[in-house]
């Protein structure tokens, strides 16, 4: 059935094919427009670069009233990505608007990779090493690429 | 003699806050969220809109509170036939201008004023591309709009009655859509005129006009304030009176309701009836601080 939010998806979809912002790609499963798999790329000239980040998006269909369920399927350790994958990121919570598409959603995801923001932090740890001690944080995240490479 | 404490660690303690929450960083903001939660759920319980109720029933809110007030909304009473309340959701100004607005339309079935407001919102459409959103994004709130403006205009198949405006109003599917229209409408005239707007929102905010569109105007949920007012009025060439129901009082005696009129900054209002009526706003809210909610004039 075509839904207000299923429609709205098939859009995203054709942007994202058509207009493919850098470091980024995204696509719906087979059979399933509200459930989407997508990478992210480590930003080049970032302790990042080279990484290949995998995520879900799942949406409701409230989309795009309400944001997606994104979270990481690959390994991260970064201050707002928690444990289980999810993100903490306004955009995706209290600052939510239906002006972000999946395109937006994820180069937010993929700016906040170099740009964590320290006051809320999801992992305790890469937080208090990000602002304490920026050298294991750095050796940390080429752990975190290179497993990007070999985990499926 | 003390029994002995067990000696906690005395290493850091580390909240690992859940998603809900996790733009707080500290219990406070925990308990704030939960405090959110509770009022998001108290809301919930309200209609988007209510019905229309006299206004003793605003008077039976204060009876044993403050005097100004109960005072003031006798003043009020002399002016206002009713209050139509509308949800505390921080949606509220934009929640009670879209129903308003639909229902003057519905009623006063002046097709001028039709014209009108669809060339205003052509020129905000226009005004979002340029100011580079992505089409997608927009329209469906556009297309949704408009259809109620269209279905209010009687003598069509697709012709809605009052009763039916109330319905739709109630109806998530409809009423968000709508709102968030204006969110649109009301971001994309704050950019187009950013010089204008940006010391209104300095004083607001501390941010910049951008920032403040992303993070005050287009999320639903966040409260509008006097720079979303003058923006939407502007825009759409709407007027709109604000009556304010608060504790302030002056000196002089007696006790006196005040009032501001938003009128929209273009020359572009809607069609004199009687140059005297031009300016006369056919939207009328009472704001209680925090809350909005419609009035009818008597």
């Amino acid at each position: 059935m075509s839904t207000p939010a299923r429609k709205r998806l098939m859009r995203d979809f054709k942007r994202l094919q058509h207009d493919p912002p850098a470091g980024i790609s995204g696509a719906p499963q087979d059979n399933n427009i509200m459930l989407w798999n997508a990478v992210i790329f480590g930003p080049d000239d970032t302790p990042w670069d080279g990484g290949t980040f995998k995520l879900t998006l799942q949406f409701t269909e409230d989309y795009p009233n309400k944001p997606p369920t994104v979270r990481f399927v690959s390994r991260m350790f970064h201050p707002n990505i928690y444990a289980d994958g999810s993100i903490c990121l306004d955009i995706l919570q209290n600052q939510w608007s239906p002006i972000y598409d999946v395109a937006a959603i994820l180069t937010s995801i993929q700016s906040l990779l170099c740009d964590p923001n320290p006051n809320s932090p999801a992992n305790s740890e890469a937080a208090r090493m990000f602002s304490e001690n920026k050298r294991e944080y750095n050796r940390r995240i080429r752990e975190i690429v290179e497993q990007s490479w070999t985990a499926d | 003699m003390r029994n002995k404490e067990p000696v906690l660690d005395d290493g850091e303690v580390e909240y690992e806050a859940g998603p809900e929450s996790c733009w707080g960083n500290f219990e406070d903001d925990d308990v704030m969220q939960q405090q959110f939660s509770i009022q998001d759920d108290e809301a919930k319980k309200f209609p988007f809109v209510g019905d229309k109720e006299p206004l003793s029933s605003l008077a039976a809110e204060y009876q044993s509170g403050s005097p100004i007030l109960l005072e003031k909304i006798k003043v009020l009473d002399q002016q206002y036939a009713a209050i139509r309340r509308t949800r505390g959701d921080g949606n509220c100004f934009f929640r009670g201008f879209m129903f308003s607005y639909l229902e003057h339309v519905l009623e006063a079935q002046d097709s001028a004023e039709i014209d009108r407001i669809k060339a205003n919102v052509e020129r905000s459409r226009n005004a979002l591309q340029t100011l580079g959103y992505p089409e997608l994004t927009f329209e469906d709130f556009f297309t949704l709009f408009l259809e109620q403006l269209e279905d209010v205009i009687q003598g069509k198949e697709t012709s809605i009655s009052p009763e039916e405006l109330v319905l739709r109003s109630r109806d998530q599917s409809v009423s968000d859509y709508v709102v968030m229209f204006f969110r649109f409408v009301t971001s994309a005239e704050i950019q187009k005129r950013s010089e204008f707007f940006e010391p209104f929102i300095m004083g607001l905010s501390n941010t910049t006009v951008e920032q403040f569109c992303k993070s005050a105007v287009e999320p639903m949920g966040e409260e509008s304030d006097h720079v979303h007012i003058t923006a939407i009025s502007d825009a759409l060439g709407i007027p709109i009176r604000v009556v304010y129901l608060d504790r302030s009082s002056c000196d002089t005696g007696g006790v006196s309701v005040n009032h501001h009129d938003f009128i929209p900054a273009a020359g572009d209002l809607p069609s004199a009836r009687g140059s005297s009526e031009k300016n006369n706003p056919f939207i009328t809210l009472l704001y209680r601080p925090g809350h909005y909610d419609i009035l009818y004039p008597k």
